[in-house]
Formats: C-alpha cells, sequence, structure tokens
C-alpha cells in the first residue's frame, strides 16, 4: 500500500496545489478556487485508492498543463498526452509551444464587440450593466431586505434561549442557513452582476468522520459562517443605499429625457391649481404655470435636457456596473474563502 | 518530420474524441461516477504510448455541465468529504448516441482508406 497515512496534509499534495494556486494567480479567484478543489478532491481520492502521491500528481498533469485547460476553453481542452521518451517519475516539465495545449482564446476585437466596444456609449449594450441595475435597483434590495429580516429574528430567538443552551442549536442553524443564503446569493450575483462563483464549496480538510459535537465545532470555527452572516447584516444598509442612488438617478435621468418629449406631445410637465404663484426652475428656464395651471418644458430646453438626461442615465450604467462588479467579488470572496483545516485527532 | 506534424493527427484526435470517451466513460457507469474514477478508467484504456492527464477532465466535465450534457451530485463519502459525481442527463444519452453513431461510421470509414496502407512505404 503506498499511501501515505497522513493523507490530509500530505506535503506533496500541499506543494503540488501551491504551485497550480500560483499557476493560476492572475485568474479568476472562482476559477482558480475550483481548479484547486478539483485537483485536492481527485488527489486525495487517488491517495486514498492506493497510489502515492507523486504517482497520483504526475496522472494528473503539471501545474502548467492543469492551470491551460482551465485557463482555455472549457469546450475544447486536449486531454490525451504523449507520455515522455524516457520514463520519468514526477512532474514533467512542459515546453512552452506544447503541441497539445488547447487552443487560445482570442480576446473579441472592437469590431466584433460591436456597440459594445464604443467608449463610454457602449455601455448601454452591456449586459451585466442591466443586470446589475435590476440587481440594484430591485432584486438585490429585496433580497437583502428579506435576508437582514431572517437574520435579525433568528438571531434575536437565539440569543433568547441561550440561557436554556437551545439558543446554541438555532445559532448553529442560522449560520448553516447563512451559508446557504450566501450560496444563494452567489448564484443571484453570478447571473446578474456576471461575476463567476466557484461552482463549489470547499470542503473542511480533516471534518470527515468527526462526531457531532466536532461538526458543530467546525461550522463555528468556520471563517465562510461568519463571513456569510456578516454579508446578511451588512448588506442591507448598503441595499437600501445603492437602491435609493438607483432609483433616484434612473427617476432623474428618465425625467430629463422624457419630459421635453412628453411637452413636444402637448403633454404636461407639471400641473399647479390655477392662481398658484408657482415658479420652477428647470436647467437655466423659469417656468411659470399658464392660466390652466399647467406647467410645459420650453421647446428650446428639449435638447440640453435630453442630453443631460441621458448622460446622466449612462452615468448610473457606469456606476451600477462599478458597484456590482464590487459587490460581486465581495460575494466571491466569502464563497472561495478557505476554511481552517480540522487538526488531526491523536492516537 | 516536423515535431508539429508528427504530433497532429494526435492532437486532433484527442480534441475531438475527449468529449465522446468522457460521455461514454458516464455513461457506462452503473452510478454516478466520480472525477477520479472516470479519469482511473480513461487512464487505464489509455492507448500505448499515450497517457491520460486526469487534470484536464474537471474543465471539460463543467463545460459538460453547463451544456446540460451530464448532472453532477455530491454523493456522501465515508473515507472523505461528500464526493462530487456525475450522471448523463437524457440530452447527454441523446448527444452521446449520436456521436457514437458519428464515430462508428467515421472509424469505418478511416480503416477502409487507410486500412490498406502498408506504414513502412
Amino acid at each position: 500500500m503506498e499511501a501515505s497515512e497522513s493523507v490530509p496534509g500530505h506535503a506533496a499534495i500541499r506543494g503540488y496545489l501551491a504551485r497550480l494556486g500560483a499557476e493560476l494567480a492572475e485568474c479568476d479567484a472562482a476559477l482558480r478556487h475550483d481548479a484547486l478543489i478539483d485537483a485536492e478532491s481527485h488527489l486525495r481520492a487517488a491517495v486514498r485508492a492506493g497510489a502515492s502521491p507523486e504517482r497520483a500528481i504526475d496522472e494528473y498533469g503539471s501545474p502548467e498543463e492543469v492551470a491551460r485547460a482551465y485557463r482555455g476553453t472549457d469546450d475544447a481542452p486536449g486531454p490525451w498526452r504523449r507520455e515522455p521518451a524516457t520514463g520519468s517519475a514526477g512532474l514533467a516539465a512542459v515546453p512552452a509551444g506544447d503541441p497539445w495545449s488547447p487552443p487560445a482564446v482570442a480576446a473579441p476585437s472592437a469590431r466584433t464587440r460591436g456597440f459594445r466596444g464604443i467608449p463610454i456609449i457602449g455601455i448601454w449594450a452591456n449586459p451585466a450593466a442591466w443586470g446589475a441595475l435590476a440587481y440594484f435597483g430591485l432584486v438585490g434590495f429585496v433580497l437583502a431586505t428579506a435576508y437582514f429580516a431572517w437574520s435579525v429574528g433568528v438571531g434575536a430567538l437565539a440569543l433568547v434561549l441561550m440561557p436554556t443552551l437551545l439558543g446554541l442549536p438555532v445559532f448553529v442553524a442560522l449560520l448553516g442557513s447563512a451559508r446557504a443564503i450566501c450560496l444563494f446569493e452567489g448564484r443571484v450575483v453570478q447571473t446578474l452582476l456576471g461575476v463567476r462563483m466557484p461552482r463549489r464549496t470547499q470542503p473542511v480538510e480533516g471534518a470527515e468522520g468527526v462526531g457531532f459535537w466536532q461538526r458543530i465545532w467546525c461550522w463555528l470555527r468556520d471563517v465562510r459562517s461568519w463571513l456569510s452572516l456578516a454579508y446578511l447584516l451588512g448588506n442591507f444598509p448598503v441595499s437600501v443605499a445603492a437602491f435609493a442612488v438607483t432609483i433616484g438617478l434612473l427617476a432623474t435621468g428618465a425625467a430629463l429625457v422624457f419630459a421635453p418629449v412628453l411637452s413636444l406631445l402637448g403633454i404636461p410637465f407639471a400641473s399647479v391649481d390655477a392662481g398658484d404663484d408657482v415658479t420652477i426652475h428647470f436647467l437655466w428656464y423659469r417656468l411659470v404655470p399658464s392660466a390652466d395651471g399647467t406647467i410645459s418644458i420650453p421647446g428650446a430646453a428639449a435638447p440640453a435636457s435630453i442630453a443631460i438626461g441621458l448622460a446622466l442615465l449612462t452615468a448610473t450604467l457606469w456606476l451600477a456596473r462599478g458597484l456590482g462588479w464590487m459587490y460581486g467579488h465581495v460575494v466571491q470572496a466569502i464563497q472561495v474563502a478557505r476554511p481552517q483545516p480540522v487538526p488531526p485527532r491523536r492516537a | 518530420m516536423p515535431p508539429r506534424l508528427a504530433d497532429k493527427l494526435e492532437r486532433d484526435l484527442s480534441v475531438g474524441t475527449a468529449w465522446l470517451v468522457v460521455l461514454a466513460a458516464i455513461a457506462g457507469a452503473e452510478e454516478p461516477i466520480h472525477g477520479y474514477e472516470i479519469g482511473r478508467r480513461l487512464a487505464d484504456e489509455a492507448p500505448e504510448g499515450l497517457s491520460f492527464k486526469q487534470g484536464t477532465l474537471y474543465p471539460m466535465l463543467r463545460a459538460m455541465e453547463a451544456d446540460g450534457l451530464v448532472r453532477s451530485t455530491l454523493v456522501p463519502s465515508t473515507e472523505g468529504p461528500a464526493r462530487k459525481c456525475f450522471v448523463l442527463t437524457p440530452e447527454g444519452r441523446r448527444v452521446l448516441a449520436a456521436w457514437a453513431d458519428t464515430w462508428r461510421r467515421t472509424s469505418r470509414w478511416v480503416s477502409r482508406i487507410v486500412g490498406g496502407l502498408d506504414g513502412s512505404k
């Protein structure tokens, strides 16, 4: 039997994972996370099945080869590799021009990107910007409110029940639900904000076969549990602010664009009670109600109003996109956090 | 012969048949199969002179899952963390059947054309 007795912490596997992580250092954190979990899960399964770590690593492929497969097209990797002429053990270096590499993916040119490739206004054709607008303008706000209500409600229940010891399982359940909610949030964020989330969470190393209380202890000391709970609580005020800003900017931008158009069509911008002494300042125009109390945008103000409105809407899309990128990476960071391993039990 | 050309056929075959053999390996399993077992099976059956680098299997499985050809489930394991195991979806079975048919027709055609050649000439 070649398997190491100390499988969970085997130095060769750790070293391999460190090299693979370094190879993928410039890649998306979620992709790197997935690649490391795949490798770790596979290598440990191989060692448990009786292979030596060195042989398992050799069969898995060098970090360079594996990183290339993850970096390259997911749908056209070339998995078959010619064995080295000499029966060398360990990892064989792969030449830079390895003919077995999957074809490189060229970045889309400005021509192929079309309208989206135009600076500044290309944001109007960016699906992630519209997704972010939907997220901050509705979905994120509704979800954040629900998450917050759940966390505060169950947290308060746990606190009240703590003296009876029933509070502990309620609190552990809250931590578990926070993790599950964060996974769900990750799916929403990936769909609407376009930030890739890991496909699988990192198992806690060495947690297999532990008892019930140790498992609870694992949950309590797992950094992802606390990060998830902190996200559910901290996300609420940020989401409310983002919702208010998004809706405010959208409403203002839309009003500036559509009010002159409506006025040109004979639909008044606003109306007041006839006889009221009201003056509205619109851009550099003073709008005075007509005899019947209706207020219309003068035709001369229409171009400037529409231009400012479109600029504001464009800025709103950029703001939503930027905020969405930041939000997505916060959720991603929670999901790729690596839990502390369970120390090996003494014989 | 330039090295690039020496490997060209194997490289092209590798890319062209990878999904087919992985789908077939999953279909051949009686129950949801773990990535390690798929890789092990393909490595064991690898033609002489070639080895299957199992680390390249996982990005492929993810792409297949995204395309709806396979479905993954976490299966509890007594020997370690829950294992991510794969089964074919109905769409995956349809695609595999079509590809297997294409492969059989192609290999018969290639055999007819190439089979009569004497490699030493």
